[in-house]
């Protein structure tokens, strides 16, 4: 898998910002946290029956940097990725929903989780309950992780002063 | 064809056990070429109707759908003789190779219909230093029995082989008679019918009856 063969396999509602934000918090979401929310979420759904279109698989993608913003772009290494993609059994009409996740790390069952809540989010049905109780703690819970990093970045912070010196 | 979306709310779904599915069906298929004239059975690899997926059935022979997602990847064009959103969406998301719109710029082509084959040396036939460079076909026939019986000798045959394939124009027998001394330049063929296919490689000498 290289990184380039990513982009097919995105949807293309995948520019819709709303989705873009809930697949950010879903892929910085660790495993335990996914399944026991999810779980909890679950329970008062009926449970959703799906088909794999790519069960999900661990490839490398090449992670590429540049310096300082206006550098030349480098290739920085290779990271593991595991990407996944489903597809929620249509009941009538309806197009069929698919549900896409692509993580940093070898964890099947975690992009595994995060594919079917990536599909449950798009339902408009479920939209509402799945945004209230699984993305907005996981965000919340996200944003005070980073928010004490920063904190406790910001006591070791120095102040640099230069004196403009006198004649 | 390359920047329209892939069609993935009707996606057809690929192999269930990519690693072993893909492995068993390259060896079905290299059998097939060494083999001329003995039918190897690909297509049963693949999801069965029987989950819920008839809707999403792309039009494609499942032999041939097989092969070519065994077989492709993204340095290998594939040219499909016949438009086909749902097959070309397929064999983009699950395989990542180019769809392109000429013959000659294909490494796999899919002929759904034998009848608008098109001339076979507009394929890449390769060169003398590398032959390996030319184009796989996969032709779908009506059948692999029943048609104008087609003696075949050659490399992996005994004596003689008899395939009878139905609904294959009687010019490609003349096309491929006619590149055989361009050898070791040349085309590979696979005659497809159901989950069955026949290999037809180019050093095989096919005389019809």
């Amino acid at each position: 898998m290289s990184a380039t063969s990513l982009s097919p396999g995105m949807p293309s509602s995948a520019a819709s910002p709303a989705r873009r934000a809930w697949m950010a918090v879903l892929a910085r979401t660790p495993r335990a946290d996914l399944e026991a929310t999810l779980a909890q979420v679950l329970q008062e759904l009926p449970q959703p029956v799906y088909d794999w279109l790519r069960p999900p698989e661990i490839g490398l993608a090449m992670v590429r940097g540049r310096v300082g913003g206006s550098g030349d772009p480098f290739n920085l290494g290779e990271a593991t990725v595991t990407r996944a993609t489903l597809r929620l059994r249509a009941d009538g009409a309806a197009p069929a929903i698919v549900g896409v996740a692509c993580h940093l790390g070898r964890d099947r069952r975690r992009a595994e989780l995060a594919a079917l809540a990536d599909a449950l989010l798009q339902m408009p049905e479920h939209h509402d309950a799945m945004q209230r109780r699984l993305i907005g703690p996981l965000a919340a819970q996200q944003q005070a992780r980073r928010a004490r990093r920063q904190q406790d970045a910001d006591s070791t912070r120095v102040e640099f002063f230069t004196m403009v010196r006198g004649d | 064809m390359e920047t329209s979306p892939i069609a993935l709310s009707t996606l057809t779904p690929g192999f269930a056990d990519p690693v072993h599915d893909t492995q068993a069906v390259f060896r079905t298929l290299l059998d097939a070429l060494s083999r001329p004239g003995t039918p190897g059975v690909v297509g049963d690899r693949l999801p069965g109707s029987s989950e819920a997926h008839e809707t999403h059935e792309a039009r494609a022979e499942p032999a041939a759908f097989a092969a070519l997602l065994t077989l492709c990847d993204y340095a290998t064009p594939i040219w499909l003789a016949q438009a086909d959103i749902a097959l070309a969406s397929a064999l983009r998301f699950h395989t990542g190779a180019p769809l392109v719109e000429t013959p000659a710029e294909a490494a796999f082509a899919y002929i759904h219909d034998a009848d608008a084959l098109p001339p076979l040396d507009s394929f890449a036939l390769g060169n003398a230093e590398s032959p390996e460079q030319s184009a796989t076909l996969l032709i779908r026939v009506a059948s692999l029995t029943g048609g104008a019986p087609v003696v075949l000798r050659g490399p992996g045959i005994r004596e003689t082989a008899t395939i009878a394939p139905a609904g294959l124009p009687a010019r490609f027998w003349r096309e491929r008679a006619a590149l055989a001394p361009l050898f070791p330049c040349g085309i590979d063929c696979y005659l497809v019918s159901g989950t069955r296919l026949v290999g037809l490689p180019r050093t095989t000498e096919a005389k019809v009856n």
